[in-house]
């Protein structure tokens, strides 16, 4: 390790390491630089200096680090958000309570010893029904589409509708399923292979006064579509009972496993 | 200059570090203000009570969503019990888990693609928005994609996709940026959404105008999640075929 050559001060002069002490000057005993140089309140000063920087440092961090979250929400947003968490909470409380009854029911049957053919089949009729692979009716509304709107419109248009708890779709007879797609140019819009004429309608189940309302509110879809497309005209007539086709997509997977 | 540098020489070497921690210091300050800014205008005192409401509901719902995956799970496994040896009852079974896949009920890996996108540094118009994620899941769709899925959200034929602020709203779950969209699909799934005239305008029209990152990657197996939200249905009720 090589010294240091550094002039140390003292009072009335400095000195070199190893410089004998000037006659007259009383030769303390030899210690730490750092510690002759620091005092205590200057250390105490350091320690409170270097833990306002680590609260600051990690402040700043944590600050980055919430940035893409909610810190970044509105309190307009915050509430808007607060509304929709806690509508598919309730949904989501509501579906936990029917598959626990469906489990209790299953158990009890398998108790007892009976075969579970009706579970099953009811089971089976619901998921397909869900899905789309099936046909489904019920109350909703019809949504009318006239004049020239782009795929871009249409799918605002049926975004709406699905965060207004559509529970089956179908455009100009052709049941919406995951894959199934409305896109094209104004005056070439198109549904999975089935081309799209000047008007066409769109059905959706659902309830009709949650529908009608989330669709037909001032500044609303509609209102925000006729912005972009003023020649297009869509009217919401609530239905008490729509019947939707099954899809004839293949929605049974090619490339997909089931991942255990 | 050397008179400085001899001035400086001659500092207590506890008030050069001193000085230097206090510049360090004044800097966090500032950079901490700084950072507050764009935020000050939502700064007031009911957000903190929102934003506690807001964490506190989607942790339920996470718990929820894990219960609902436990529940599917457990009942699968007692209605394969259930369907023992007879004929009918394996028959029955096996077309409800081929219905549940067919549902994006189950999860799944296959070849495929995954995008990511990222928030571009040129504002408002450069932020992510849930047209843009639609929009590329459309093209996914159209290539031929079997399967998607938006961070840990599966996509579903009631999959609404929302903005909220810089951030969005899926399958009723809060998602912030970045989004990584990943899909299943034919191996040659990338090449095809490349292909698309629709894709290529939505990068030049859109993507790259704005400074939004899009990037991708072609992993060998590609993840998708169970759809965790509701399939009960309160309106719908099957209908007997060939209604429409």
């Amino acid at each position: 390790m090589t010294e240091s050559r550094v002039r140390v001060h003292v009072r009335g002069g400095s000195l070199a390491p190893g410089e004998p002490a000037p006659t007259g000057t009383r030769r303390r005993p030899p210690i730490h630089h750092a510690q002759r140089i620091i005092g205590p309140g200057s250390r105490l000063t350091l320690a409170l200096v270097a833990a306002l920087l680590g609260l600051l440092a990690v402040g700043q961090l944590r600050g980055q680090a919430n940035v893409p979250g909610l810190s970044i929400l509105s309190a307009t947003e915050l509430t808007q958000l607060i509304a929709n968490l806690a509508a598919g909470n309730d949904e989501l409380r509501g579906e936990v309570a029917d598959l626990g009854d469906r489990r209790a029911t299953l158990q009890s049957a398998r108790a007892r010893g009976e075969t579970t053919v009706d579970d099953l089949t009811e089971d089976l009729a619901a998921i397909r029904a869900w899905s789309g692979l099936t046909p489904v009716t019920g109350p909703g509304v019809a949504v009318t589409v006239r004049g020239s709107i782009g795929g871009d419109g249409i799918d605002d248009l049926l975004n709406e509708i699905r965060n207004a708890g559509a529970e089956a779709i179908s455009v100009d007879g052709v049941r919406i399923v995951s894959g199934a797609v409305v896109a094209g140019a104004p005056g070439a819009l198109s549904v999975g292979n089935q081309a799209l004429g000047e008007s066409f309608e769109i059905r959706v189940i659902g309830s009709p006064q949650i529908l009608t309302g989330t669709l037909t509110r001032t500044g609303g879809v509609i209102a925000q579509i006729g912005a972009t497309y003023p020649l297009a005209t869509i009217t919401v007539t609530p239905v008490d009972r729509l019947t939707l086709p099954a899809t004839d997509r293949t929605l049974a997977p090619t490339y997909s496993e089931p991942r255990l | 200059m050397s008179t400085l540098f001899a001035w400086i020489r001659r500092l207590p070497t506890v008030q050069v570090t001193l000085s230097v921690a206090l510049l360090v210091l004044g800097f966090l300050i500032a950079a901490q203000i700084a950072s507050e800014g764009p935020r000050v205008r939502y700064s007031t005192e009911e957000r903190t009570p929102l934003i506690e409401t807001a964490l506190r509901l989607q942790s339920e719902q996470e718990g929820f969503q894990a219960q609902i995956l436990a529940l599917r799970q457990e009942i699968g496994t007692l209605e394969a019990a259930g369907s023992g040896d007879a004929e009918e009852l394996r028959r029955l079974y096996g077309e409800l888990e081929a219905a549940r896949i067919s549902a994006g009920l189950v999860a799944v890996s296959g070849p495929g693609v995954a995008f990511r996108f990222e928030d571009g540094g040129l504002g408002v118009d450069s932020l992510v928005t849930a047209r843009d994620v639609r929009v590329l899941i459309q093209e996914l769709w159209l290539a031929g994609a079997e399967g998607i899925a938006v961070n840990d959200e599966r996509i579903v034929g009631t999959s609404a996709i929302l903005d909220i602020g810089g951030s969005m709203i899926i399958n009723s779950a809060y998602l912030a940026p970045l989004y990584e969209i990943r899909a299943i699909g034919p191996p040659d799934l990338y090449q095809r959404v490349q292909a698309s005239a629709s894709f290529v305008a939505f990068v030049q029209g859109r993507i790259e105008p704005a400074g939004i990152r899009l990037s991708v990657a072609q992993p060998e197996v590609v993840d998708l999640p169970a759809f965790a939200g509701t399939v009960s249905v309160r309106y719908a009720a099957p209908a007997p075929e060939g209604g429409g």
